[in-house]
């Protein structure tokens, strides 16, 4: 089951205009204003945008630029750790599968009663990448303290033209504006999070060339994921059996071992690093003798691996529950289809 | 279009949608296509005739299936477009050229579209333009044509003077004869619909232009016919046959009849055998006696049951109760039916004892009380310990009816271990559907039996891993207590809520907590209301998760509106001074509150709570 080997693709396009350089501008005004509380229009809008969204509805491409700016006003003032507080679920990769998005908030309770924390990879492999990251991005903008949303490896221009999110773009939306407008939005998502000063929480794993939480910090994450250095390997690094620091076989990111795991979360005083990346066929996956835990939450991952997803409720005694489902039901919808692009094999 | 330059634009929409037809995307020509009408209009009738159909014609012969769809969806509504139903024939040319489509979706399109002009044609049109279509594509050489054709027939049969009618028969009959096992099917599809049209118009004395003659020999041929693909049509044809001679009441065919019947019930095919139990209930209704012809055919009904082939017997499991009513003699429904739905419900395969599951339940009250109780109810219960989730659930949603005939005193203690046992079950689908049948089982069953033995499981739902569980239970609590009343309610939900035994440190615990009781205030006593649920809600104002805080703003809210209900109280002095009291102002703090949220409800509250105030 490798199907998770994206590996970076040196000879993607690289659009000149996206990797932006500019941002250093904004990196500099991280939690300098005070977030206002949004305007009641903006409310009305956005209620109606998640309704849309929540049939499985695209919305139209002037709402999403409308979209898009405000998400960007929420996420550029938040953290490269963003702090969250508990009780909160954390959860995975979704990749476009919106149904079973739907089924996540119909285990794991809706928001904003629940709040939510999930780890990257919105985009990519499922049918529904438009809608999924659209829902999700209304939803941060509409309760942006009830949900966190970081940066996964698919949140990038690269990935995104390689692995299913641009043509679905293309297709719903005649042109690739919408793509444009996202994927600069995903310059402005946060890397990690730090759940209550004890669970580290990020999309890959962890850097060499990143000992302390504060070196995190001292990034600048406005930017294209880039092909190496720190911002790189947290989202594309992956726990290993073998010891130390290995060459990732994904091209890109590092492997980890336990001793590595251990010396990050007792110099950061952390109980546990949460995060995604893998596959993993119970829907979650302790390593490193419970240093480490992977979370994966979409269900029968391409329509096809036959996994379940899981999510993980941390409550306030940072007592951690895993819940487990299995694909959604939907009546009418042949189960596997389509012929799977040669890419896959 | 509506631009100052019309007269030079004049050509413009046609042009336009030339263009648009030149596209390269398959989409954006099917979306061209969409806008025919508006085109249509645009243009004036007489260009639709001479330049857009011409047009049309071109791009039938060659482009895309979907594009060609739309165009034959679209003629349909085109007469008024051509000039009315004068010139509705010109539309012919086009939707033929699309009857020669190889796609059978595009052929049935257009095929659809030809029907519906077709009611717009005089008879001089039908003779002259309509009826050369069906006789040159019932004679063409290739099959698909002749397949096409076998849909126009149903629009001109009644339409047509006695010898003519006898003419197009007799190129149906060739068509229903056709070499080709394709056209025999769609003759045979066909068919039942162009006998019930002349069942309906051609009655007692005209009752010789319904052609039995020629009726009978299409029926015989379909019913031998070498193809079961073809043969299990002739069912439909047979049923149609019967309700022709039922109405006129002639029953000199019905023993002719009557053998065909066991021909295909006794065919090799089970498709054949399928389509007999399929159709059972309607088959045998549509003989002159059901009552009598249906206990001649109980060993064909038993032979049926305990078929070969699974399919078989899932169809005729779904026919039970319906030809069971028809049996009105005991003695036969339990000597030789009930055995078979026995073994039914100890079938081999799953799909056959779910189909079963799902109709058994009707037996009951054919059979009554006493032999309810006597052989159906070891049935059931040995089918609410199947290992198969489904045959469980479809025997507990249809358990009403049973409940109906012998009270549900008998069947609930055979009952409980099932709904347990499912209340239990792993997929949590399993036991949402089960929350769902609470209520009615509780109404059934009445509160003290209730209490002791479904009690206990309705408050642990509220405490499921899975929030859409909770979620059900909640408003499962809410239900039982419109059942049940406030009294119910306070001993046996309230107090048990607010009881130390629940572990209040969980914020789960507690937000369910707040729902739970939150959903229950628009159904329970006022004083319950006052005394037991605000302050429980109350207590949690300072919780320092926000989404409590928040939650707590929207229930103070339905608390408001639950007080205010009663407009005549004789509380409503106290019940406004505990809204300004206490509940005013823990909402006021909230709209101070450090979180975005808790102020967003909090405002909201205050809003619906302050109208509500006023109107006291």
């Amino acid at each position: 089951m490798d199907i998770d080997t994206d590996i970076q693709m040196e000879d993607a396009i690289d659009d000149p205009q996206s990797t932006t350089n500019q941002t250093s501008f904004f990196n500099n005004a991280l939690n300098s204003q005070p977030p206002v509380d949004i305007l009641s229009s903006d409310v009305n809008q956005l209620d109606a945008w998640i309704e849309t969204l929540g049939q499985c509805k695209p919305l139209g491409e002037d709402s999403v630029k409308q979209l898009c700016k405000m998400a960007i006003d929420v996420l550029k003032s938040e953290d490269n750790v963003q702090p969250v507080s508990v009780p909160v679920t954390i959860c995975g990769d979704v990749h476009g599968q919106f149904h079973d998005l739907m089924e996540l908030f119909k285990i794991g309770g809706p928001c904003p009663d629940t709040n939510y924390l999930f780890m990257g990879d919105y985009v990519d492999r499922g049918y529904y990448s438009v809608e999924t990251v659209s829902y999700l991005v209304a939803m941060k903008v509409r309760y942006p303290k009830r949900i966190t949303i970081l940066r996964g490896n698919h949140e990038s221009r690269q990935i995104t033209q390689v692995y299913g999110f641009y043509d679905e773009c293309l297709r719903k939306y005649g042109s690739a504006n919408v793509w444009k407008l996202f994927t600069d939005l995903f310059d402005y998502f946060p890397i990690t999070a730090l759940v209550d000063n004890k669970i580290f929480c990020l999309h890959g794993g962890l850097s060499p060339m990143i000992e302390t939480i504060d070196q995190v910090r001292e990034l600048n994450r406005i930017q294209e994921v880039p092909h190496e250095g720190p911002m790189c390997d947290l989202l594309w690094s992956d726990p290993d059996d073998r010891s130390g620091w290995g060459i990732s076989p994904r091209g890109a990111g590092f492997t980890f071992g336990q001793d590595i795991s251990e010396q990050f979360n007792h110099f950061n005083d952390l109980q546990l690093i949460a995060r995604a990346h893998q596959l993993v066929m119970e829907g979650y996956s302790w390593s490193h003798q419970e240093q480490v835990v992977t979370i994966f939450s979409a269900p029968n991952y391409c329509y096809r691996c036959g996994n379940q997803a899981a999510i993980m409720e941390v409550n306030e005694n940072l007592d951690r529950e895993f819940l487990t489902y299995d694909p959604s039901v939907r009546p009418g919808e042949p189960t596997v289809t389509r012929k799977t692009p040669d890419y896959f094999l | 279009m509506t631009t100052p330059e019309t007269n030079s634009d004049e050509l413009l929409p046609i042009a336009l949608l030339m263009d648009e037809l030149k596209h390269d995307d398959v989409g954006s020509r099917v979306q061209a296509m969409k806008r025919l009408d508006t085109i249509a209009l645009a243009l004036n009738p007489e260009r639709t005739r001479s330049e857009l159909l011409p047009f049309l014609q071109d791009v039938v012969q060659d482009d895309e299936d979907e594009v060609i769809t739309v165009i034959a969806e679209e003629l349909a509504k085109f007469v008024q477009y051509v000039g009315g139903p004068a010139y509705a024939t010109e539309l012919i040319p086009v939707l033929e050229n699309i009857t020669y489509n190889e796609e059978p979706i595009v052929r049935d399109k257009a095929i659809h579209s030809l029907n519906v002009i077709s009611k717009s044609f005089d008879d001089d049109q039908i003779n002259s333009d309509f009826l050369p279509l069906i006789e040159r594509l019932s004679e063409h050489k290739w099959f698909s044509h002749r397949v096409a054709s076998t849909g126009l027939f149903e629009s001109v049969i009644l339409r047509v003077n006695s010898d003519l009618r006898k003419k197009l028969l007799g190129l149906y009959l060739k068509l229903v004869e056709d070499d080709t096992p394709m056209v025999r099917r769609a003759a045979a599809k066909h068919l039942p619909k162009i006998i019930d049209l002349l069942t309906e118009k051609f009655k007692e004395n005209n009752i010789e232009e319904f052609n039995y003659d020629i009726i009978s020999t299409m029926f015989q041929s379909l019913l031998n016919d070498n193809q079961d693909s073809v043969k299990f049509l002739s069912v439909d044809v047979l049923i149609s046959i019967l309700k022709h001679f039922k109405l006129n009441g002639d029953v000199s065919h019905e023993q002719e009849l009557f053998n065909s019947v066991l021909i295909l019930i006794h065919d090799e095919s089970w498709r054949v055998r399928y389509m007999v139990a399929d159709r059972f209930e309607q088959l045998v209704s549509s003989f002159n006696d059901p009552p009598s012809d249906i206990i001649r055919l109980i060993p064909e009904i038993t032979s049926l049951m305990k078929d070969n082939e699974g399919e078989v017997r899932k169809a005729i499991s779904k026919q039970l109760p319906g030809f069971c009513k028809l049996i009105k003699n005991s003695d036969v429904l339990l000597n030789d039916v009930i055995p078979c739905v026995e073994s039914l419900s100890n079938d081999e395969n799953e799909v056959v004892r779910s189909a079963l599951a799902s109709e058994i339940t009707g037996l009951a009250p054919i059979l009554g009380k006493d032999l309810t109780i006597e052989y159906l109810l070891p049935t059931f219960l040995n089918m609410l310990k199947d290992e198969f989730p489904e045959v469980r659930l479809n025997i507990i949603s249809n358990l009403q009816i049973v409940n109906q005939v012998i009270g549900i005193q008998l069947l609930s203690k055979s009952l409980l271990p099932a709904i347990t046992e499912l209340a239990q079950d792993k997929q949590w689908r399993v036991r949402l559907a089960i929350i769902e049948q609470i209520p009615l089982l509780a109404e059934q069953l009445g509160v003290s039996f209730f209490d002791e033995e479904l009690g206990e499981l309705c408050m642990s739902w509220l405490w499921d891993p899975v929030y859409s569980i909770r979620n059900a239970a909640v408003v499962n609590l809410e239900k039982l207590t419109v059942i049940f009343g406030s009294g119910w309610a306070k001993a046996e939900l309230i107090d048990r809520i607010l009881s130390d035994k629940i572990d209040i440190s969980n914020f789960i615990v507690r937000i369910t907590s707040v729902f739970a009781l939150t959903n229950l205030v628009p159904v329970v006593d006022e004083n319950l209301v006052i005394n037991d649920i605000l302050p429980f809600i109350l207590n949690l104002s300072e919780d320092k998760v926000p989404n409590i805080r928040f939650n707590v703003a929207k229930s103070l809210q339905e608390i408001v509106k639950a007080l205010a209900k009663n407009q005549n109280s004789a509380n409503k002095d106290e019940h406004l001074d505990i809204i300004k009291s206490k509940i005013i102002p823990t909402l006021e703090i909230f709209s101070k509150d450090e979180d975005v949220d808790v102020r967003f409800y909090a405002e909201k509250s205050i809003e619906s709570v302050k109208k509500i105030v006023e109107s006291f």
